[in-house]
């Protein structure tokens, strides 16, 4: 009895010694127990499964920070809650904040949530990374100075991507253009910053046909018909759910495909539903800011992409890496801030300042939070392929574009700063 | 007695709330209090009058945007002037919808009801300009009584001022409400529902009634929608739609249509239900509709008619 | 114009089992969007399965009328659940078919999940034809075609079998069916899985043109509650023609006005209800 006590006092003391001999602080902080993260994913209706491809970026990069021993020893315990209408979703924020006490809440995608969150967080005092949902109204009219709220890239960088591309690649090789977009914010954002762009380029394109269907339509023969009436060079369309295949679907029962140019801005979220029998070579198709087959994939994306193969039997979509980022860059900033405060666990102002400009090696490459909250990322787009070992399209060559290139700086207006380009 | 006895003990512990339960739960009463300014209004309709409406919501909506409308384009915070505009709206609107509802009953004022909510849903959607389209119209902090409690944070507001201000509004609405049902109109209203008819022989003018009741619990449903804005701080489209009006319904039929307080009852209990099986399960629709579907097999006149207190007048 | 009819014989689908059943039983039920949602997702799972064992291309209607009409079984289920308030007022009837669009919402959601499915370009197996300067599916027409004959048949069933004539009797007069010896029990159970089977079928043979989505179900209640409304409510008629003009009336705003495509239907609505309030053929079933 009295030789094991000594022993388990020997072994203590050890061990304490062995902790203040240590140079980082991990172990101390491990007592405080872990970390709390909120997470708000979309579980149901047609943001599903953007909610839980972020969801899935947001649990892998929990595993792999906790399987190396967390942040500053203390592991990530997930709360997940789940982002629907936004009065809802204010509920669970609050829930998340007061309830569970957690340290940050990542997650949003739907622009209503992002609009309802916004406020509350700051109200709060709580800090927010959002995953999706930045739209020119969201950060202009209601957000101008955030101190909480940490946003994502702004909606209408895929739409600038690629109208770039366009304007650039298919210069001279159309003139009639057709629109085809959810009848919503996103879909009227995208298509008015497209024909800003061709007409910043100079580009005299005749708009012949404008449709509108409801966000989450899932029957698209009378746009179609349309569509063949009017007889388009190119058709735009930024559908990023389940209407994309079905209209690709439906228009290439039409012979549309043959004969027409597609720019789909966010088509790649549902890339593995664009099946090689329905879609076209030649389309430019946008996968946001991640692209699961990059030729120069990182390590680190590769690792990702065969887990969500294994666990998921599925391919990743964008929404992953908008999920991982906002663990990745708030275990950055914590490390950060305690290097700056000397080893002790930081307060949440000095969390708040070390995010705004940390950057992480986020799945497809660098990523950052700029000084004024909003994501810098790099987008990826490309024109589709049959040529590749699946069912469905991918992109080759791959064009990437970073945010600087195709998102508005701070402080000024999204129609301003297009008009300010040298082209 | 006992009723009286249970009753003070509610409004003891309502009052006493926001000092002794945790912060968080005392944020969720405050939506069960607006529920329960709207249902009062839904149960006139459908406990008193017998027409069960599945568009309750485009009145809480249209409640909830007119209160964001006031604060964001107009500057108006005063919650008095939200208030009792989004009565004055709903009123406006509720002429000539419940003009065309009331032709109808049963079935038919259900379905035509859900209708004219959807309506509603798809003109808030489509013209953005003028209703913020999907991403709604910000409802911003406002008055009590003409302060600010500027001090506060919108946590401490909400808890505090706030839902003392709304608590009391629930109870003028309650008073207010249980006035009509006492009244000879009331009467009428449930002569209505047992027999139309009969109601009709003895001169009881059975459509004008039925119109009446239809506007006086679309102003109930507004100011319950304004009221439950404010914690949320915005109002979005998704308020209009159809499955929002049948938790309404749900609510309802939860508490007891056919008890006076039954709204009430209704509204807390579903807020704490959805909020735990929330944080449970994923598939907490699927266990929403199982309870749904046991109350109305089993246990249709509610959690009060479980209870069998002697029965109000209302029935 | 085709466009429309491909529109319209969906929503004739999704609307003659709503309203056989309640011409029938005075039910209207909320639920028949998710009876055209299971039968969409089980048509992709079926026919998916079908193909990789070797089915050859051109059968797969044929798995997925199957599909459809297996899922019939749930019928009798579901009608058995309602039994047990058909006596209460109607309001009730609604609100347990509203329980069932939660329940069977999770229920895809759990078997399924929330991706879309969809069966690739299966359908274009039959080839496409050139009419009017447009290229055309022949499944789109073969979707239309299904639409009316299946109207058509629900006609001659209902006027001239045996069964009919006492499903019509019962939607006339219950009591007097009842007196005169009709089994009221068997001819709501097989009134109820007729509907099911219109709904399920509807939906599995719809899908090799689109894909199904989570929440179709619930999209589709509004779209059939108009058809119902223009149509008249218990007229199988009724939903036909409504059907075609709502369906018409899309492609039509999509052709010419394409801003109002999300308000076309209400304003027809709303028209109707304000002109010919029980809808253009009010009143009886067929």
């Amino acid at each position: 009895m009295k030789t094991t006590r000594r022993q388990f006092l020997a072994l203590t003391g050890a061990a304490s010694a062995a902790r203040v001999l240590r140079l980082d602080a991990a172990p101390a902080f491990a007592q405080a127990g872990p970390v709390k993260l909120g997470v708000l994913a979309a579980k149901a209706g047609v943001l599903a499964p953007v909610g839980e491809s972020g969801l899935r970026g947001v649990t892998w990069a929990t595993e792999r920070i906790n399987a190396g021993g967390g942040i500053l020893g203390r592991k990530i315990e997930l709360v997940v809650e789940e982002e629907s209408s936004p009065k809802d979703t204010v509920e669970r924020f609050r829930k998340l904040v007061l309830q569970d006490k957690v340290d940050a809440v990542s997650g949003g995608i739907s622009t209503g949530v992002g609009l309802a969150l916004g406020p509350v967080a700051e109200e709060m005092k709580a800090i927010w990374l959002a995953w999706d949902a930045t739209t020119q109204k969201g950060v202009d009219e209601t957000m101008p100075k955030p101190k909480y709220a940490f946003r994502s890239t702004d909606n209408e960088c895929e739409a600038v991507m690629a109208s770039i591309l366009t304007a650039k690649n298919w210069k001279g090789k159309f003139r009639t253009v057709a629109g085809i977009n959810p009848d919503y914010s996103y879909g009227r954002d995208n298509w008015a910053a497209f024909l800003a762009i061709m007409k910043k380029y100079a580009i005299d394109v005749q708009v012949v046909s404008e449709l509108w269907p409801k966000l989450g339509a899932t029957d698209f023969t009378a746009h179609v018909a349309t569509l063949q009436q009017a007889k388009p060079d190119l058709i735009f369309s930024c559908f990023w759910a389940g209407d994309t295949p079905i209209f690709m679907k439906q228009a290439h029962g039409a012979g549309l495909t043959g004969t027409t140019k597609f720019v789909l801005t966010t088509g790649g979220g549902v890339h593995e539903s664009l099946k090689r029998a329905f879609t076209p070579e030649g389309a430019l198709l946008g996968y946001n800011s991640m692209y699961f087959e990059h030729p120069r994939a990182s390590a680190l994306m590769k690792e990702f992409v065969r887990w969500h193969q294994e666990k998921f039997k599925e391919w990743p979509s964008y929404e992953s890496d908008h999920g991982y980022f906002t663990i990745a860059a708030y275990k950055a900033a914590v490390e950060r801030a305690a290097k700056a405060a000397g080893g002790k666990w930081p307060s949440q102002d000095a969390v708040i300042q070390a995010l705004e400009g940390v950057e992480v090696e986020s799945l497809s490459g660098p990523r950052r939070f700029r000084e004024d909250h909003i994501m810098e990322a790099t987008f990826f787009q490309g024109y589709t392929t049959h040529k590749n070992k699946h069912d469905f399209v991918t992109i080759d060559p791959v064009e990437a574009m970073g945010t600087k290139q195709i998102q508005k700086p701070s402080g000024v207006g999204l129609y301003d700063w297009i008009n300010s380009w040298k082209v | 007695m006992i009723a009286r006895a249970l009753g003070a003990i509610a409004v003891v512990a309502l009052l006493a709330a926001p000092v002794v339960i945790p912060r968080y739960h005392v944020t969720l009463l405050l939506p069960a209090f607006a529920y329960s300014i709207g249902l009062l209004g839904l149960n006139l309709l459908f406990g008193t009058t017998g027409l069960l409406s599945f568009g309750h919501a485009l009145f809480v909506a249209l409640g909830a945007y007119t209160a964001a409308a006031l604060t964001t384009h107009f500057h108006i915070l005063h919650l008095e002037t939200l208030l009792i505009g989004a009565a004055l709206v709903a009123g406006v609107v509720a002429v000539p919808v419940g003009l065309l509802c009331v032709r109808y009953v049963k079935i038919y004022f259900g379905m035509l009801t859900l209708a004219f909510g959807m309506l509603f849903y798809s003109f808030l959607y489509k013209f953005y300009t003028l209703t913020g389209g999907d991403e709604g119209i910000r409802v911003l902090r406002p008055r009590l009584l003409g302060q600010a409690f500027a001090g506060l944070d919108k946590v401490e507001f909400l808890i505090g001022p706030f839902y003392y201000y709304a608590l009391a509004v629930l109870a003028m609405a309650t008073l207010l409400m249980h006035r009509i049902v006492r009244s000879p109109f009331g009467l009428g209203l449930r002569a209505i529902r047992e027999n139309p008819d009969k109601a009709a022989y003895v001169g009881v003018a059975v459509r004008r009634y039925r119109f009446y009741a239809f506007v006086i619990a679309a102003v109930f449903g507004a100011v319950g929608g304004a009221l439950l804005a404010v914690p949320t701080g915005l109002a979005d489209p998704l308020l209009a739609y159809w499955t929002h009006s049948g938790n309404l319904v749900f609510m309802l039929l939860l508490g007891g249509f056919d008890h006076f307080l039954g709204p009430l009852v209704g509204a807390l209990v579903f807020i704490l239900l959805q909020d735990t099986v929330m944080s449970l399960t994923t598939y907490w629709r699927f266990v929403f509709g199982a309870i749904l579907a046991v109350i109305v097999i089993f246990f249709p006149r509610g959690l009060l008619g479980l209870l069998a207190w002697r029965r109000e007048p209302t029935a | 114009m085709l466009g429309g009819a491909f529109h319209a014989a969906v929503l004739f689908l999704v609307s003659a089992g709503l309203q056989l059943v309640f011409g029938v039983q005075k039910i209207l039920n909320l639920a028949c969007g998710s009876f055209y949602a299971l039968g969409a997702y089980l048509g992709v799972s079926a026919v998916t399965w079908a193909l990789g064992a070797g089915l050859p291309a051109p059968l797969f209607v044929v798995v997925l009328i199957a599909a459809g009409l297996a899922l019939a079984v749930i019928g009798p289920v579901v009608e058995r659940i309602l039994r047990t308030i058909y006596d209460r007022d109607e309001s009730f009837q609604l609100l347990l078919t509203f329980a069932l669009v939660l329940m069977f919402e999770d229920v895809i959601r759990f078997v399924w999940g929330t991706a879309p499915h969809q069966l690739g370009t299966v359908y274009l197996v039959y080839g496409q034809l050139r009419i009017a300067g447009s290229t055309v599916p022949v499944y789109n027409l073969v979707v239309i075609a299904a639409g009316a004959l299946i109207a058509l048949g629900m006609g001659w069933l209902l006027t001239r079998t045996r069964f009919g004539r006492i499903v019509r009797a019962t939607a006339e007069n219950r009591e007097m069916s009842e007196a005169l010896g009709v089994d009221m029990h068997s001819v709501y159970a097989r009134v109820f899985t007729l509907g099911v089977a219109l709904g399920t079928v509807g939906g599995a043979l719809v899908i090799p043109a689109t894909a199904a989505t989570s929440e179709m179900g619930i999209e589709l209640i509004v779209e059939a509650f108009a058809v119902v409304v223009i149509g008249g409510l218990g007229s199988m008629r009724g939903a036909f023609v409504g059907a075609l003009i709502v369906g018409l009336l899309k492609a039509g705003a999509i052709a010419i006005w394409p801003e109002v495509e999300m308000l076309a239907v209400y304003v027809v609505v709303v028209a109707v209800l304000v002109l010919r309030p029980t809808g253009l053929f009010a009143r009886a079933a067929a």
